[in-house]
């Protein structure tokens, strides 16, 4: 087993056998589901008022109203007892209020709702409602056809039909690569806080200058890398494996048949490259710091470099194939997570995603040789945080 | 015969020369002391030797009874730096494992040696523990087990008696002996004068990045190790004579009837003893050569630069 396997196993291991990394493994699931779960739950326990009237009823229609209520929390209840009385028996009976459908109700079109509070939704249901009854009564006064009268006030019908299917945005696709491009963005961002801390407490722990007599730096640098990135793999794969289930059951969507309409090479390659990129900048800012505290200043602008992206968002959905859309997309700090979007939103030209990807590869090469000065330079500074100008300074080093 | 060889090794940093054509020899069999004020060059050296940076000059070589080569493999040297920790949160059998894998030694091996390492030093009980629960004491023993647990042949310590009390000193300084006894060359760099005395069998001294001295303890206190005179009068009178004459450097006085003197290079004690006179009413008179100690003081001072 070669050195840098050594680190990648002595990485895994060591966070696997710590309790926080297992804690935080085992209840962010727990979490996602109560923060997912619990509104569901509570919608359940929280059912709508039900708001009950006594109905004073003249024209003898309340029978047939009743039963076409389209809501279930409006009830209407006939009023038999004495016209002075009814306000009593609606505060005895804990009902919102009486209605009076009067015996002139065909001429006036009226009906009166004495309520002892509002229920705007059900006066709406009840005007409706009983517009149709009205209107239904006065056709036949006019001796106008239903028929007719649905002919004379029909609407315009849309009959939308793409020119190329291709076009057409796959919905599947598009949620596949919203999922995938969280999980990019949570793998960048917990393996690369993870990895500022693990060259941080390298430091920290006195250990750079004992590791370094043993590997090179870019051995160490490059272990830490992979060995974070298998760390936060195993993560996803293990909420994958909890959630696929879960999505299947829950919600009923067709996950193995939306996997297989996403370009999951598009993804795979510019998440992978991605992820190399910007932990390559996380683990050589780690290295130059000596305590968590100084990721408050300019080192820890580094991890907020990524968050670019959030920036184009709004223009890639609106606008996938304007200019600013194929810039974002094909400038390699945001297209790991641009060109993944744009890509399940629209057809993206074949030259430009070959265009971006070796924009990215060529960017990652660079940066990871940087960072490996930075890195090797950094860990045997000790006792202080290095300043932009001395990170600058080491960058002009020959390579050793 | 293993040993280590340096030749006229040079490092810069930006327009500062840190090392300046240093060059030694260390040797199996023997402890080197490899010492210098701070900021003198010894951590790049060392740092060099180590392969952790590159010289900008000269040769840093392996060599062995069949021949020599260029940098020293990682598994043939063992190194206790002066800025050392361990990962606090693993244990420290892990550690010790991790260690000596990166220097090729098998996982079965390593177990077998740190259990009889990790008993000599007492700490049995400790094998399992997490490193954070360790004294430092106990810290800097398990560091330096990790540093000769893959039977390095060359073994580089810098400050490895710091922090130490009196009995772990005397257990490391066995050790060390052992440890050359049985062949390995040790380069040791301290601030400990009395032990570097006790224990080396070469010098080498090194000042703003240049060597000042290479050689044995005794050479080193010929060359800039001139007599130190404690006296005491029973009577403070006549002694103005004898501190005014050539032959003395400087001298201090402690009260009236004591006096601690220094002789000049390379004068001896008869040519003093004779320039006493011998009314001078002595009642006690001492006389030793200068320790390392002082030897150290005075070249950090600059008191032999251009000598």
């Amino acid at each position: 087993m070669n050195k840098t396997m050594k680190i990648i196993q002595w990485e895994v291991m060591r966070n696997l056998r710590n309790k926080q990394f297992i804690i935080g493994l085992l209840i962010t699931p727990v979490i996602i589901l109560l923060f997912a779960g619990v509104p569901k739950i509570l919608e359940r326990f929280d059912k709508p008022v039900v708001h009950k009237y006594l109905v004073i009823d003249e024209i003898d229609i309340l029978e047939s109203v009743s039963e076409s209520i389209p809501i279930e929390n409006l009830i209407l209840d006939r009023y038999e007892g004495e016209r002075e009385e009814v306000s009593a028996e609606v505060t005895e009976r804990g009902f919102t209020g009486y209605v009076i459908l009067p015996a002139n109700f065909w001429e006036a079109g009226s009906i009166e709702i004495n309520y002892k509070e509002r229920n705007q939704i059900g006066e709406r249901v009840l005007q409706s409602l009983l517009s149709g009854y009205l209107q239904q009564h006065r056709m036949q006064e006019f001796e106008v056809d239903a028929a007719e009268l649905q002919y004379l006030t029909a609407n315009v019908e849309l009959d939308l039909k793409p020119l190329e299917e291709a076009v057409v945005p796959q919905v599947n696709e598009i949620i596949v690569s919203a999922v995938f491009l969280m999980l990019i963005f949570y793998l960048i961002f917990s393996s690369g806080s993870m990895l500022m801390q693990s060259s941080l407490q390298e430091r920290r722990d006195r250990m750079a200058e004992i590791m370094l007599s043993s590997v090179r730096a870019n051995q160490l640098m490059s272990g830490k890398i992979v060995g974070q990135f298998l760390l936060g793999m195993m993560q996803l794969f293990f909420w994958i494996a909890i959630s696929i289930p879960a999505v299947i059951y829950f919600l009923d969507f067709p996950v193995m048949q939306a996997l297989a309409e996403t370009n999951l090479l598009v993804i795979g390659l510019f998440g992978l490259f991605g992820y190399l990129l910007f932990s390559s900048m996380f683990v050589s800012m780690g290295a130059t710091m000596e305590d968590m505290q100084s990721a408050g200043n300019s080192q820890g602008l580094v991890m907020l470099i990524p968050l670019l992206s959030m920036l184009f968002l709004t223009p890639v959905i609106s606008n996938p194939n304007g200019v600013v859309s194929r810039f974002a997309s094909i400038f390699p700090i945001t297209s790991p997570f641009l060109m993944v979007l744009r890509n399940a939103i629209t057809q993206v030209p074949v030259w430009e995603i070959i265009l971006s990807f070796s924009l990215l590869f060529l960017s990652a090469l660079l940066v990871i040789r940087l960072a490996g000065k930075i890195f090797r330079i950094g860990m045997l500074m000790y006792g202080k945080t290095a300043t932009i100008g001395e990170i600058f300074h080491w960058l002009k080093y020959k390579e050793e | 015969m293993y040993g280590l060889e340096v030749k006229n090794v040079c490092k810069t940093f930006g327009s500062k020369r840190v090392v300046d054509k240093v060059s030694f020899r260390a040797e199996g069999g023997q402890i080197l002391g490899f010492l210098g004020p701070n900021g003198a060059g010894k951590t790049t050296t060392i740092r060099m030797i180590m392969g952790i940076i590159a010289a900008d000059e000269g040769e840093i070589k392996y060599f062995t009874d069949s021949g020599q080569k260029n940098g020293i493999p990682s598994e043939s040297i063992g190194y206790l730096p002066e800025e050392r920790g361990l990962y606090k949160e693993a244990r420290v059998m892990n550690v010790l494992q991790f260690l000596a894998g990166l220097k090729n030694v098998p996982r079965s091996t390593v177990k077998e040696r740190a259990v009889v390492w990790l008993k000599r030093f007492d700490l049995s009980d400790y094998a399992h523990a997490k490193v954070e629960e360790l004294s430092k004491g106990m810290l800097q023993k398990v560091q330096f087990v990790a540093s000769v647990l893959h039977q390095p042949q060359i073994i580089i310590l810098d400050e490895p008696f710091s922090g130490l009390d009196p009995v772990s000193q005397d257990m490391f300084k066995a050790i060390l002996r052992d440890l050359a006894q049985d062949g390995a060359a040790i380069l040791l760099s301290s601030h400990q004068m009395n032990i570097l005395e006790e224990l080396c069998d070469r010098i080498y001294l090194i000042h703003e990045g240049k060597e000042v001295f290479n050689g044995t303890l005794q050479e080193v206190k010929e060359k800039y190790g001139n007599y130190r005179v404690n006296l005491t009068l029973s009577r403070p009178d006549g002694v103005e004579k004898l501190l005014s004459t050539p032959i003395i450097r400087e001298y201090h006085k402690i009260n009236e009837t004591r006096y601690m003197i220094s002789l000049e290079d390379g004068v001896v004690p008869g040519e003093f003893l004779s320039s006493i006179d011998k009314q001078l009413p002595v009642q006690e008179l001492s006389l030793a050569r200068s320790s390392l100690h002082d030897i150290f003081v005075r070249i950090a001072l600059g008191g032999v630069e251009n000598e």
